[in-house]
């Protein structure tokens, strides 16, 4: 048989966990998530700017429009994340037609989220960057990753976002006849429209939830709740 | 399909012959959606010159269900029953990732048992995935035999599965905080000793054996056959970095030599504890990327086995709140599903339904090559690529 196999040793190319930030590394043992604030830093750094977070190991570092396509080649070069996860969009919006509106009022906008991980390790950061709602516009990052090809589409016929340079921005899963663009949350979910959703009722408050815990939730069914309380 | 013959061309056997045989006019075929190598319904709009692709476009979403609105109206785990439906083959698989990005976010610590159970059930959902992966392909260049070895061989597996979850293809089984008692189980806190079937162990351990058997079975029919080799090796290879940046993974990335496996950088589930190989391949061919998943179906065995050998004891789920609330923020947790890097981005807002959910599923980004992989292959060779991407068109639309 070809000795294809290989165990790998997983080489560490720079010295990347912060073992100097020790209330961080605590704090983040105990969310189970994996502490991303010095990938954080230094994506941040290198796409050249200055707001950036690391909640719940997710590294996101927020880019300027201007500097979308250079900044991500940056980023993909000198931090060596050259795996290409996924492009995707969110609809930041007070008004929802689907769904449950946002408890505070949020600056409107769709934000454009890249997913970029290395290939030898567990290095991965969200890169970001908000374009506006009257004209939702960005350059294609086509010619950086060849994957974004798609991911670009998806996103341009559920957002309606136009990605400037794309060689091909038709519609990837609806047809072309298909008005709207879907994931905005402006957009309803006919069927429910149409008929209220029965599990909903989930989803609505229960009698007795987070004040009463005893005496009442033992009456709702068994297999829902914590019994041994 | 007929294309008039040049007269010329017919009566000279000679280098005017070949000429003009060179100067075929561009047709192009439809291949799907209804064809049994596309996997499900998957249309492609091939340019051919003659027996050369020269440009081809995929065209999708005719499995499109909208699962990310649908995510926008439900409740975390309402969730659960949809993600099962992404890749159907290895349902067991998509659950985890989302279970373990909710835990993590509302910082809930997952039991050893429920944890070592979501491990057990995750592998053999990779050998069942890549079972049907193994006996299709062999199929679909020629060889009907394997298909009837592997599945009988899958069956032994779906049944385990089955045996706990209650289900063979969309288990439903995961729980935020752990997994759900096991069919014919008490409830999720106590009668500890029925979670599992009785049974199980041993059963899972002989079916292992079974498995490591069926692999070797695989290499005396399918891996040395001389057809097998002719059709595969050396075709369609996909480079490293072009993976890379088309976001291909799984072992489709691993049989370009890229030696990147979440199982050993992520902890979603405790694959420390075990020991395994990252399987990779040379040359990125179809071949390369059918002995891989050869390979991944032994190693998968593997970890069954140590697995099972220590299962902890302890309860199945962790203590949860009654209503489950995610507190507000964002992240992306992935896993190593059977076909490649499954994740889930959640952006919350605090309540009980996710603001947005985007879904990575393995396929998507896998397929996305398929325009640049495809130029230049001869029309053959569109069925020999298609079928070593092992993809889902589930996966693909969502």
């Amino acid at each position: 048989m070809r000795s294809g196999i290989s165990v790998t040793t997983n080489p560490p190319e720079e010295s990347e966990t912060p073992s100097e930030v020790s209330t961080e590394a605590e704090a983040a043992e105990v969310s189970g998530f994996p502490d991303a604030t010095a990938l954080a830093e230094r994506v941040a750094e290198l796409a050249g700017a200055d707001s950036w977070s690391a909640d719940f190991g997710n590294a996101k570092v927020r880019i300027d429009q201007s500097r979308w396509v250079e900044a991500i080649t940056d980023v993909r070069d000198g931090a060596g994340l050259h795996f290409f996860s996924f492009l995707s969009a969110v609809d930041w919006s007070n008004e929802v037609a689907v769904g449950e509106p946002l408890e505070e009022t949020v600056e409107e906008r769709y934000e454009i989220l890249v997913r970029l991980s290395s290939a030898r390790n567990n290095d991965a950061v969200t890169l970001s960057t908000d374009i506006s709602k009257t004209d939702p516009r960005l350059p294609t990052l086509v010619g950086v990753f060849g994957g974004a090809n798609w991911h670009e589409r998806e996103a341009s016929e559920m957002f309606g976002i136009e990605f400037e340079g794309h060689p091909n921005l038709s519609n990837l899963y609806l047809t072309d006849e298909f008005e709207g663009h879907p994931l905005r949350k402006s957009y309803p979910l006919l069927s429910r429209e149409i008929k209220p959703w029965p599990g909903m009722v989930d989803v609505e408050d229960m009698p007795s939830t987070e004040n009463t815990e005893g005496a009442a939730a033992a009456a709702v069914d068994a297999s829902e709740t914590e019994d041994e309380s | 399909m007929s294309q008039t013959l040049d007269p010329r061309a017919a009566a000279h056997v000679s280098e005017v012959a070949v000429s003009v045989e060179l100067q075929t006019p561009g047709m192009t075929i439809n291949l799907g959606p209804q064809h049994p190598s596309t996997h499900g319904v998957l249309r492609l709009v091939a340019e051919l010159d003659g027996e050369r692709v020269v440009n081809v476009e995929p065209v999708i979403g005719y499995m499109h269900r909208g699962y990310e609105k649908l995510s926008e109206v439900r409740t975390y785990p309402q969730i659960t029953a949809l993600v099962n439906r992404i890749d159907w083959v290895s349902g067991f698989a998509n659950e985890i990732p989302l279970m373990v990005a909710v835990e993590r976010l509302m910082e809930i610590e997952v039991p050893a048992r429920a944890q070592a159970i979501r491990l057990i059930l995750t592998e053999l959902a990779r050998i069942s995935n890549h079972l049907v992966f193994l006996s299709s392909y062999p199929l679909e260049l020629g060889a009907s035999t394997p298909l009837m070895h592997a599945l009988r061989e899958r069956e032994h597996v779906l049944e385990l599965i089955e045996g706990v979850t209650g289900g063979r293809f969309h288990p439903n089984f995961n729980r935020i905080g752990g997994v759900k008692p096991a069919a014919g189980g008490g409830s999720t806190q106590k009668k500890l000793a029925q979670d599992l079937p009785q049974g199980f162990l041993s059963e899972t351990a002989a079916a292992m054996d079974r498995m490591l058997a069926i692999c070797d079975d695989m290499d005396t029919l399918v891996t040395g056959n001389e057809i097998f080799q002719a059709r595969t090796k050396g075709v369609a290879v996909v480079p490293p970095d072009l993976a890379l940046a088309y976001g291909v993974s799984g072992p489709n990335l691993r049989a370009s030599g890229v030696a990147f496996d979440l199982r050993e950088h992520e902890d979603y589930l405790p694959y420390d504890k075990y020991e395994f190989d990252v399987v990779t391949g040379e040359n990125g061919d179809c071949f390369d990327r059918y002995q891989v998943r050869l390979e991944e179906v032994r190693q998968a065995a593997r970890i069954v086995s140590q697995a099972i050998a220590d299962v902890p004891s302890g309860p199945l789920q962790a203590k949860v709140p009654r209503v489950i609330k995610v507190p507000k923020g964002e992240t992306y947790v992935r896993a190593e599903n059977p076909k490649g890097e499954m994740g889930y981005y959640i952006v919350s807002d605090g309540g009980r339904i996710p603001y947005r959910l985007k879904i990575r599923s393995a396929s998507f980004s896998n397929l996305s090559i398929l325009p640049w992989a495809l130029k230049g292959l001869l029309v053959p060779d569109i069925i020999a690529l298609l079928g070593s991407l092992d993809f889902v068109l589930g996966d693909v639309d969502r």
